[in-house]
């Protein structure tokens, strides 16, 4: 069994965290307390710049260089929680909603003093209905106890923070769409430049974290950066939450210390394949990422690791997927996901997206042709990296990979009109 | 000015050398080198979604797209390399996947972005073998607008557009993803004066116009390069013609004047040349009723009559706004040199001037000003490209917009709205002048508030309608003190008729030659002439392009004019409410159907080509008056050639040299600078005429492609007097003057004062000059018809 010591996770499914008194006894807001009596924000914001904390939501950009972005002009500036998390795969940021939505608090509080923000917005996605409730009841709590507010803990330093919905947009998690629809606007990413720190909400300079990140910034602070930047590889340290999911005995959200092979996640933490499985793919960064191997199991869980086999951490979605996964029923579900959430900007994502989840339909309902392999093959250079945003760059990395591992299961859909995998057991669906 | 900073770069191995900043597209276009794009547009924001223009970039880790990427010192940029054949290939895919490729019969064929990039950059052959998905076709979108779906590349010209330029936000993306449509944001009708444009600007063939759908290929059209006349902004504009017909207008951008935008009503009026009601010959009034008559037949009897009339001194002349600049010159010469009087006056509504004396502003002055005085000038309705300057000014330098009026005008941009009689606004605006003169703290909150404005701005622009003389002399007051302290600004007049600023310059006014030179004897203006006709003390008139019958103020004095007067001569290019009292009707050629200059609000002189040649019988204006010299034995005061006729008034205005300020057109002896308060018992209502765009009689009246828009008569009260009248929304009511009375439906809102009833202006059908006075003035009682029975129930 795994040994790490949860972080950010710890007691969750032993009290009620959101409690704000089962919280407090736990020594919670005790870090907000002492970052408000006896540190500056800047003293806050070199601690967390000194960690190496790179953020969690996806792609990886050091915490404490992203505050620094933000210009010294006296515009008020925002502070944005990404709460929308809807990467398929991903399921950490709704737990830590749901089950120590305190601990966020915290965390925010001490980011939006550390880079001077007196407005904050936290974004959950529209589906986290309970999450949210659960949100408001403990910001009520924290804000009764004034460590949100006017003159937060008798210091100088006041903050609101405003609780937005989404309404079911993925691409709402991409950070200027979720600028955007907190504006009041359809959600659709910016043109960048100007990045958030410089324009962003309003016009005004603004930070988007993560959940997760928000929530090791508390125990950054707490525990100190050498702590933090001790645990896992140098450019790339910390605990990590990784949602497993797919063919796994025990699927569910583990905290790992970044840099342990992708095996000891499977098999120490997840409980291991199931019985007489073989491990066919995982993903490791959810929807988004490029599918992995067996022969990639002694990989690094950490970004660069990962990025150096072409994929990626990003969310920490981490779907596995065994022997009776088809593959092409694998990515016929998420290129039809990528499909259906294209804002319909840029011209690659969304005409390349539908057609490319037409092509792989066809694909797995027998009706695929040579040419659709010949297409999938190569449409890669026209979709990825040709769009505004990330979304259109998420359509074809699983799917270029499985198709360049398993030619033959492609071929076998094409060749036999049908899928050639007995007891296919769908993964995402 | 601060220095602009050069940057040198490469593009495509060639050296350029551009200012800092600028987007790479651009920087290319100095090269001669074409990037494709479809979201761009020089005018907006660019947006980067469409793809097309990906360029590699030296250092850049991918392709870049050049429409947002601006240049840097020593950036390498390739235009041509296989990674961007590749990816504008693979765009050109994409956006063809599910395209119908009706191209043979599309309207945009020929000039198409979409089969042009497709046939230089595209892949010969598309890679579906599918059936293509399918979207609506056939969308009408409003009055002037249809839509395909499915031709539609989704680059978002048009949304941005309707946002960005013309700050309506109704045009907007519905759906998502590939089931992006184009559509409203309420699902109702794409209803905007600027809407056309998005037709033009359309990349492809998805945005058609009404006017123009199936009618024409672009390689069958001739073009004449052209200049709206429909209002006195003086747009540029290309007249493209099949045949020898008009098919479209087109923008011809001069970024001095129109920023490269027209507005519907430009856009759209010509197709009334091949309506019905287009005069194709003279008519001679015989036996009671106008008659098919010959040019010679008209051009006699009108010699004969003007000529007798002339030599007992009993002649007049209206006209000049509707003309060209050496049409207008010609008028007064005929009036001069000919007929021997200065009974000459363009003015048939209810301006005076068509200039400020002093401080004429530019139509660019508005781009960088920060406070914008409007007075009682309706910009949207009357100058619509105009409000799009200031609609800009506002949305994007936070331009302080101030507008001073007797209603609370639709503007599209926020605005502060001072509430003021129309004829106090002249009061108010001395005293302000005077205050500010002085140093002193005017009266009124009001006054208070713009003073405090006025010292904050930095550079400030008056739209004025130039009607109320008080105003506008305390205007250039008002400027003047604040040039004195170092400001900026000056003052823009709307003009009531597209050349009237031409007019008024050549000297179609009573007391002014051309170049504003004063003349000993003034004529009578059209009010005296108007008095006298209807007094029996004028024998004949000629009217040239005006239509007092239904535009001067005081229209039973006008018609009562029309009626006695013995003889009277219309030229007109339709029947006129005017023109149905002539004994003799000229039919008239059209701006598309000669060539000449006009000049603009601004005093811009601007030439304008002939598109299309005249029906057989239909002659100039030029032509006409000087047919009647020629008959009445001047042939050599007047000549019909334009060129003849401009260096003419070249020479003529040189020696005038007119300087600021500019002499003044004489004054109706009518005018009276001061308002009249309300009827507080509100047993009566003041009469504010309203102007809108597609109201009027004329051309506009029977243009088949306005008559979507055509507006209908209303009366709108403030809802507390509506409240008191018993009138609800829809409501039929009937205005009753001392002179007449219409009945129309009733508006209830606050947009009319308390007191006042607002009329549309200018509807054939419901002539608010029933209830007005010479000097605009009315007041009207107000009676509810009765209900219907059915309505009731």
């Amino acid at each position: 069994m795994a040994t790490f010591e949860p972080v950010i996770m710890k007691g969750i499914g032993e009290s009620d965290l959101a409690d704000i008194d089962v919280y407090e006894r736990g020594g919670g807001f005790s870090v907000l307390r002492k970052v408000m009596s006896d540190m500056t924000p800047d003293a806050v914001a070199a601690v967390v710049t000194e960690s190496n904390l790179r953020g969690r939501g996806g792609a990886g950009f050091p915490t404490g260089r992203k505050w620094s972005f933000l210009p010294k002009d006296g515009r008020p500036r925002y502070l944005v929680c990404n709460c929308d998390e809807a990467e398929p795969g991903t399921f950490k940021d709704r737990m830590l909603l749901e089950k120590t939505p305190l601990q966020l608090i915290e965390g925010l509080v001490i980011s939006a003093y550390a880079m001077g923000a007196k407005q904050a917005y936290i974004y959950i996605r529209g589906e986290f209905l309970e999450g949210s409730r659960i949100f408001r009841r403990a910001l009520a709590a924290a804000q009764s106890r004034n460590y949100l507010g006017d003159r937060i803990l008798g210091s100088d330093f006041s903050l609101d923070l405003v609780v937005h919905r989404g309404a079911g947009a993925y691409i709402c998690g991409e950070e200027t769409a979720q600028l955007e629809s907190i504006e009041g606007r359809r959600g659709e990413p910016r043109l960048k430049p100007p990045f958030p720190a410089v324009a962003g909400l309003y016009g005004m300079p603004t930070v988007v974290n993560n959940v997760e990140t928000l929530c090791y910034v508390k125990h950054i602070i707490e525990r100190g950066a050498q702590w933090f930047a001790k645990i896992g590889p140098e450019k790339s340290p910390g605990p990590k939450i990784m949602s497993v999911s797919g063919h796994v005995r025990q699927p569910g959200n583990y905290e790992i210390p970044l840099g342990i092979p992708a095996r000891e996640l499977i098999d120490e933490y997840a409980g291991g394949l199931l019985p007489g499985r073989k491990l066919k793919a995982f993903q490791p960064g959810g929807a988004s990422s490029a599918a992995l191997f067996e022969e990639d199991l002694d990989v690094g869980i950490d970004f660069d690791s990962l990025a150096a086999k072409r994929t990626m951490l990003g969310s920490g979605g981490f779907v596995v997927m065994d022997d009776t996964a088809c593959m092409v029923n694998c990515a016929r579900t998420l290129t039809r996901f990528f499909e259906h959430e294209s804002c319909g900007q840029c011209t690659p994502c969304r005409e390349g997206g539908q057609w490319v989840a037409r092509m792989v339909a066809r694909l797995e309902a027998g009706e695929g042709s040579q040419e659709d392999l010949r297409v999938l093959n190569v449409i890669n250079n026209t979709i990825t990296g040709t769009n505004l945003c990330p979304l259109g760059d998420s359509i074809m990395p699983f799917l270029s990979s499985v198709l360049k591992r398993f030619p033959d299961e492609f071929a076998a859909h094409v060749a036999h009109g049908a899928c050639p995998i007995k007891d296919v057991t769908a993964v995402v669906a | 000015m601060s220095e602009t900073k050069m940057v040198k770069l490469l593009i495509d191995g060639q050296e350029v050398t551009v200012p800092d900043g600028t987007l790479v597209v651009e920087a290319a276009k100095q090269l001669g080198t074409q990037i494709p794009v479809y979201c761009y547009h020089p005018k907006m924001d660019p947006v980067g979604l469409c793809r097309i223009c990906l360029v590699e970039i030296e250092k850049a880790p991918k392709l870049q797209i050049a429409c947002s990427t601006r240049v840097t010192e020593g950036m390498v940029v390739r235009t041509m390399s296989p990674k961007v054949a590749e990816a504008r290939r693979g765009v050109l895919e994409f956006l063809l996947l599910n395209h119908p490729l009706d191209c043979p019969i599309c309207d945009k064929g020929g000039e198409c972005d979409l089969q042009d990039f497709t046939m230089e950059y595209g892949p010969g052959a598309s890679r579906l073998t599918e059936p293509k998905l399918h979207k609506p076709k056939r969308v009408d979108l409003g009055p002037t607008i249809v839509l395909d779906e499915e031709r539609c590349i989704l680059c978002r010209r048009c949304t941005r557009f309707d946002n960005e330029i013309a700050q309506e936000r109704n045009l907007v993306v519905v759906e998502r993803g590939h089931n992006s449509l184009i559509g409203t944001i309420d699902g109702g009708d794409y209803e905007s004066y600027f809407s056309g444009n998005t037709t033009e600007i359309c990349p492809v063939g998805a945005l058609t116009s009404k006017a123009y759908r199936f009618r024409a290929r672009p390689w069958d059209l001739s073009h004449a390069d052209s200049v709206c006349t429909q209002c006195s902004v003086g747009c540029n504009y290309r007249v493209d013609a099949r045949f020898g017909n008009i098919m479209r207008t087109f923008t011809r951008e001069n970024s001095d004047v129109d920023g490269g935008w027209i507005c519907d009503r430009g856009r759209y009026t010509f197709n009334y040349l091949y309506e019905p009601a287009r005069l194709r010959e003279p008519l001679v009034r015989r036996d009671g009723d106008l008659e098919r008559a010959s040019f010679a037949e008209a051009v006699a009897l009108t010699a004969e009559k003007l000529g007798a009339a002339a030599a007992a001194g009993r002649a007049g002349v209206i006209g000049g706004g509707r003309l060209s600049d050496e049409e207008a010159f010609a008028l007064q010469l005929f009036a001069r040199k000919v007929l021997g009087t200065n009974n000459i006056d363009h003015r048939a509504r209810l301006q005076r001037y068509a200039s400020p004396a002093r401080f004429g502003a530019r139509l660019r002055d508005l781009d960088d000003a920060d406070l914008i005085l409007m007075f009682g000038a309706i910009t949207p309705e009357q100058a619509p490209i105009l409000d799009l300057r200031i609609r800009r000014a506002v949305a994007r330098n936070a331009a302080h917009l101030v507008f001073v009026g007797p209603f609370k005008p639709d503007l599209a941009v926020p605005f502060h709205y001072v509430e003021y009689a129309t004829g106090a606004i002249g009061d108010l605006m001395e005293a302000l002048a005077d205050a500010l003169k002085r140093g002193a703290q005017p009266q009124g909150a009001f006054a208070i508030d713009l003073a405090r404005n006025l010292n904050e701005a930095s550079k400030i622009v008056a739209v004025h309608n130039g009607r109320n003389p008080v105003a506008a002399s305390a205007l250039e007051q008002l400027i003047e003190t604040l040039l004195a302290v170092g400001k900026r600004g000056g003052i823009l007049v709307v003009g009531s008729q597209g050349n009237a600023r031409g007019a008024e310059a050549v000297g179609c006014v009573p007391n002014l030659g051309p170049g504003y030179a004063p003349l000993a004897n003034a004529g009578m203006t059209t009010a005296e002439m108007l008095t006298a006709a209807a007094n029996g003390k004028l024998d004949a008139l000629f009217i040239a392009g005006a239509n007092p019958a239904l535009t001067f103020p005081d229209g039973a004095l006008a018609r009562k004019a029309l009626e006695s007067v013995p003889f009277l001569a219309v030229a007109e290019q339709v029947m006129t409410e005017t023109a149905a009292y002539a004994n003799v009707v000229f039919a008239a050629a059209s701006q598309f159907e000669k060539r000449g200059h006009v000049t603009n609000l601004e005093g811009r002189r601007q030439a304008f080509a002939q598109a299309v040649e005249a029906p057989i019988y239909v002659a100039t204006d030029a032509a006409i008056v000087s047919a009647l010299a020629s008959a009445l034995n001047k042939p050599d005061v007047l000549d019909d050639d334009p060129d003849w006729l401009f260096s003419r008034l070249q020479a003529v205005e040189q020696a005038a040299k007119p300087a600021e300020p500019l002499a003044r057109p004489k004054l109706d002896p009518s005018v009276t600078a001061h308002g009249d308060n309300l009827d507080a018992q509100r047993k009566t209502f003041t009469v504010v005429p309203v102007p809108k765009l597609y109201a009027g009689g004329g051309p506009s009246l029977h243009d088949p492609g306005l008559a979507p828009m055509r507006p209908q008569a209303r009366a709108s009260f403030h809802e507390d007097d509506a409240l008191l009248l018993g009138i609800a929304q829809d409501r039929v009511v009937t205005l009753t003057g001392p002179n007449g009375s219409i009945t129309v439906a009733a508006n209830v809102g606050t947009s009319a004062a308390v007191g006042t009833v607002l009329v549309t202006a200018d509807m054939p059908e419901a002539p608010v000059n029933r209830l007005l006075d010479a000097s605009g003035r009315g007041r009207v009682t107000v009676t509810p018809a009765p209900l219907r029975k059915e309505a009731l129930a």
